[in-house]
């Protein structure tokens, strides 16, 4: 078994840097999913495992074996990576047959194991078809079967599911990684949808302009992103202004055991912030305030519940999808905004009074400059 | 960590892997065009050996003078008139009332499949007394006019109407709307084919010959087969290359920018009844005068019982014999030559491999008999041994043709996507190994494709032919051209008639292939 390790990685095209300093640790028989908007460099980054672009500084090494460096290329056939790209490509002048068996050599064994992916893929009847007849998810779990022919220790997935419609890329992704998974494969995902990083992987790498934002489990990624614009892009968020309080009564931390119960590890609090929503626990991330000074405050609007003793409000919309809905509020004393997720049978009606709490420790960033983005993100990858 | 944001100038550059072609391609990517260019490069060589004594002869003392002026007479009238005519007939079908704009458009491409001195031939059948400028300009416009037509119908079809709709609200009448919103992007595309017809015209040597006007290609001819004076008739075909250079650089100049229509446009304004009219005439008069009444000249002069009692059949059997065999064998070669430039250009997006496409186009803009000449001189001089022989005639027919078969091979290559080699590699495949299973495979329809144009444009070819071709060895083209030059226009007619129908055949599989494909989609 194999441990991927990515370290100090930079790769350009021509002038243009496309990967800058990633360094990544991917555990054998882990999935893995990079996430990040488009063009952020995760497809460089699966290139770069798979041995199709070549790296201009840092390296890639497979337990001792180095596959890439400035000096040393690895050829892509000689990795045992499997790669699994964004449009299935099939060769289309292959049946599904010979696509699956593309890698394997010729005979007895060869129809055996075709015979074996098909029916693993779930498309054992459809070996003689031309991949111009396939469906879009019939294709990926044709590519698949291909790609697992050989039996890589590493399968990488570059947006596998991007152009499959909702309910089938959900389904899709949830099988396709559950079989790897069996097969003790180290998997790595690239994807741009946040649901699908979070559901299916171990270790979730955000990716942001050729550089890793943040690595961690998904859990850690959500509820502790080590900056705002990992905050924002990973999940829905609520911002308002505050200033920091380094309260340490009772509690180490925030002296209320809001939430902690006494253990302020548990979420990582460092102390209290005071804004619209009151004095509320905090966690500073990545940055160390002093007392009084200015910050923002961001929260998930997950984190804001109905509380009747709570902040007094009024309901100004309600945007509702189906499962749940957001629900848009004004505080009456500050009129500042925020939104609250709820459950959706039980909405409170357009102008009606609400009260809320919180009922997570907010999370702390840098105030904001001129540039919100690029100023926390920047500072929090380059220091 | 350091992020250090200076330039990577001089660091390492990565590259995708399917740039990393093997050298093995880059060696025969150069060889391949060294080889196109090496008559051109001769010839340049050749005519520094002209002393300035000479030189001064030939240009002051000698007709050429008359014959440039001649061939830019005809290359220019012949160009503005295709250009006006073309942009006229391609508008017409494109606001027709007919459902089927494919239809007008495959009858208007008609006159391409036959080569001018056929056109020539047959009007001379009808009407020997024809010659001089009047009747050459008319028929090389009717000839050539597709040039202008097919790129500006595909380039309208693109844009839809909806520039024009919006220039209609903006209070623009029907003729302004069209001259601001549609012209200026259309323009490029008249110009391009407008350029391709001068440079067809200045080239063109059968038509011309026969209807007796004095152009550069029949000065060359003259000087080179009547005189023993060659420097004489390489001094005239530089000026011929000259003048091709001049056209080229001056299109570039005028080409203009142009946007992307949407394919969900709307449709454009249908023209005026007296518009309609006007463009209906337009396109049906290349058609009569280039295709439909040579074809009866030719049809009635074969029908006739004399022709078809003096034909003689083993001849017509043999030119036949070597008009396919030599077309086979210059379209094998042909391929051969552009698929390393094809690779070179379509897996590697560099200057160098941008440069050695455009080397490889370049001997689309020389004329036959220029290329002829040039490789007299050439073979003469380094092999002498190949002087006059078939070798020779195909290496010609390569350098002219390369750049049809470079032209759908680099389509056929950029057909292939990047990925499925990528894909392919990742399984465990080498390069050579992606080229066997993947990308060859799929290339092979586009490239036999590449193939067959090859072939039908050799068997049209003529200048080159008759300087180049051994002695004993006739074509369908050149029988025609001696026989119609000798005034024996019945004996010429099987050979016209034959010629027609081999290069039907081709054109016609072309087409079936084509319209095969669109049904498997």
């Amino acid at each position: 078994m194999t441990t991927l390790t990515v370290s100090n990685l930079d790769v350009s095209y021509g002038p243009r840097p496309a990967l800058r300093d990633v360094s990544v640790v991917v555990p054998s028989g882990s999935v893995v999913a990079v996430l990040g908007p488009s063009g952020c460099g995760k497809t460089t980054l699966l290139m770069a495992l798979a041995g199709l672009v070549t790296v201009e500084s840092g390296d890639i090494t497979s337990g001792s074996r180095v596959l890439s460096s400035a000096t040393e290329h690895v050829a892509p056939e000689r990795r045992g990576i499997g790669w699994v790209p964004q449009d299935s490509s099939l060769f289309p002048h292959l049946s599904v047959r010979d696509n699956i068996g593309f890698a394997l050599p010729r005979g007895q064994s060869q129809r055996a194991r075709i015979e074996q992916l098909a029916e693993l893929v779930g498309l054992a009847d459809f070996l003689d078809r031309m991949p111009a007849s396939l469906s879009g998810g019939q294709a990926q779990r044709v590519a698949l079967a291909r790609a697992l022919a050989v039996k890589p220790e590493v399968v990488l997935l570059d947006e596998p599911f991007a152009a499959l419609d909702t309910v089938l890329r959900h389904s899709l992704a949830r099988e396709v990684v559950s079989l790897l998974r069996e097969s003790d494969t180290t998997t790595v995902l690239v994807t741009h949808d946040r649901e699908e990083a979070l559901d299916l992987a171990d270790i979730v790498v955000v990716m942001d302009r050729g550089r890793v934002a943040q690595v961690g489990s998904p859990r850690e990624i959500y509820e502790a992103p080590l900056t705002a614009w990992v905050a924002s892009f990973v999940g829905d968020t609520v911002e308002l202004e505050g200033l920091w309080q380094d309260t340490a009564l009772e509690c180490r931390a925030c002296g209320a055991k809001e939430f902690c119960e006494g253990e302020p590890d548990r979420y990582g609090c460092s102390g209290h912030v005071e804004c619209a929503l009151g004095n509320i626990a905090a966690s500073a991330q990545g940055f160390e305030p002093g007392q009084g000074q200015a910050v923002r405050v961001v929260l998930r609007p997950e984190w804001i519940v109905p509380s009747p003793d709570g902040v007094p409000s009024t309901v100004k919309a309600v945007s509702y999808a189906g499962h749940d809905a957001l629900v848009e509020l004004s505080l009456q004393t500050s009129q500042a905004a925020v939104r609250a997720r709820m459950a959706a049978p039980f909405l409170p009606a357009v102008g009606s009074p609400f009260g809320v709490a919180v009922r997570h420790p907010a999370l702390v960033f840098p105030a904001p400059n001129a540039d919100r983005w690029a100023e926390s993100n920047v500072e929090r990858v380059s220091q | 960590m350091s992020m250090s944001t200076t330039p990577l100038v001089g660091a390492t550059a990565s590259t995708r892997p399917g740039n990393s072609s093997p050298r093995v391609i880059w060696v025969l990517a150069i060889t391949a065009v060294f080889l196109v260019l090496s008559p051109m490069i001769y010839l340049g060589v050749r005519v520094t050996e002209v002393t300035a004594e000479e030189l001064s002869v030939i240009l002051l003392q000698s007709r050429a003078g008359e014959f440039a002026l001649n061939t830019l007479l005809l290359g220019v009238t012949v160009a503005a008139t295709t250009l006006f005519a073309g942009v006229a007939i391609a508008v017409g079908i494109d606001r027709s009332r007919m459902r089927r704009r494919k239809v007008p458009l495959v009858i208007a491409s008609l006159p391409l499949a036959i080569p001018s001195y056929l056109a020539a031939y047959g009007w001379l059948v009808i009407n020997p007394q024809l010659n001089g400028y009047l009747p050459s300009y008319l028929l090389l416009s009717a000839v050539t006019v597709p040039y202008v037509v097919l790129p500006v119908a595909a380039r309208l079809r693109g844009l839809g109407g909806s520039h024009e709709m919006v220039a209609r609200t903006l209070g623009r009448t029907p003729v302004k709307a069209f001259g601001e919103a549609v012209w200026p992007q259309i323009r490029s595309s008249a110009f391009a084919g407008a350029l391709l017809v001068f440079l067809y015209t200045i080239s063109d040597f059968g038509l011309v010959a026969m209807m007796r006007f004095h152009t550069l290609t029949w000065g060359v001819n003259a000087a080179y087969s009547a005189s023993f004076n060659r420097s004489q008739a390489a001094v005239l075909a530089l000026l011929v290359v000259l003048l091709a250079v001049i056209a080229v650089v001056g299109e570039r100049s005028l080409r203009g920018q142009h946007a992307r229509g949407s394919a969900n446009a709307p449709r454009p304004p249908r023209l005026s009844q007296a518009a309609a009219t006007v463009t209906t005439v337009m396109f049906l008069l290349p058609i009569g005068g280039g295709v439909l009444l040579p074809f009866v000249g030719l049809g009635v002069r074969l029908g006739q019982a004399e022709t078809l009692r003096a034909i003689d059949w083993p001849r017509l059997l043999e030119a036949t014999g070597w008009t396919v065999l030599v077309a086979i064998l210059s379209a094998i070669t042909a391929t051969a030559i552009a698929l390393p430039i094809a690779a070179v250009a379509s897996r590697v997006r560099t200057r160098a491999s941008r440069l050695i496409e455009s080397l490889g186009y370049l001997s689309h803009a020389l004329p036959g008999i220029v290329v002829g000449l040039s490789l007299v001189f050439l073979s003469l001089r380094v092999v002498p041994a190949l002087y006059q022989t078939l070798a020779v005639l195909v290496f010609g027919y390569t350098v002219l043709f390369a750049s049809k078969a470079l032209g759908t091979s680099r389509a056929a290559l950029d057909g292939v996507p990047v990925t499925l080699s990528m894909v392919a590699r990742t399984l465990g495949e080498t390069p050579f190994g992606v080229w066997r299973r993947i990308t060859l495979p799929l290339a092979l329809p586009s490239i036999a494709v590449g193939a067959l144009l090859v072939m039908v444009s050799t068997m049209k070819e003529l200048p080159a032919t008759l300087i180049l071709r051994p002695t004993g060895v006739n074509t369908l083209a050149t029988e025609l051209w001696s026989r119609t030059v000798a005034l024996e226009y019945g004996a010429a007619a099987p050979y016209a008639a034959i010629l027609v129908v081999v290069a039907a055949l081709p054109a016609m599989f072309l087409g079936a292939v084509r319209s095969d494909r669109g049904e498997a989609r």
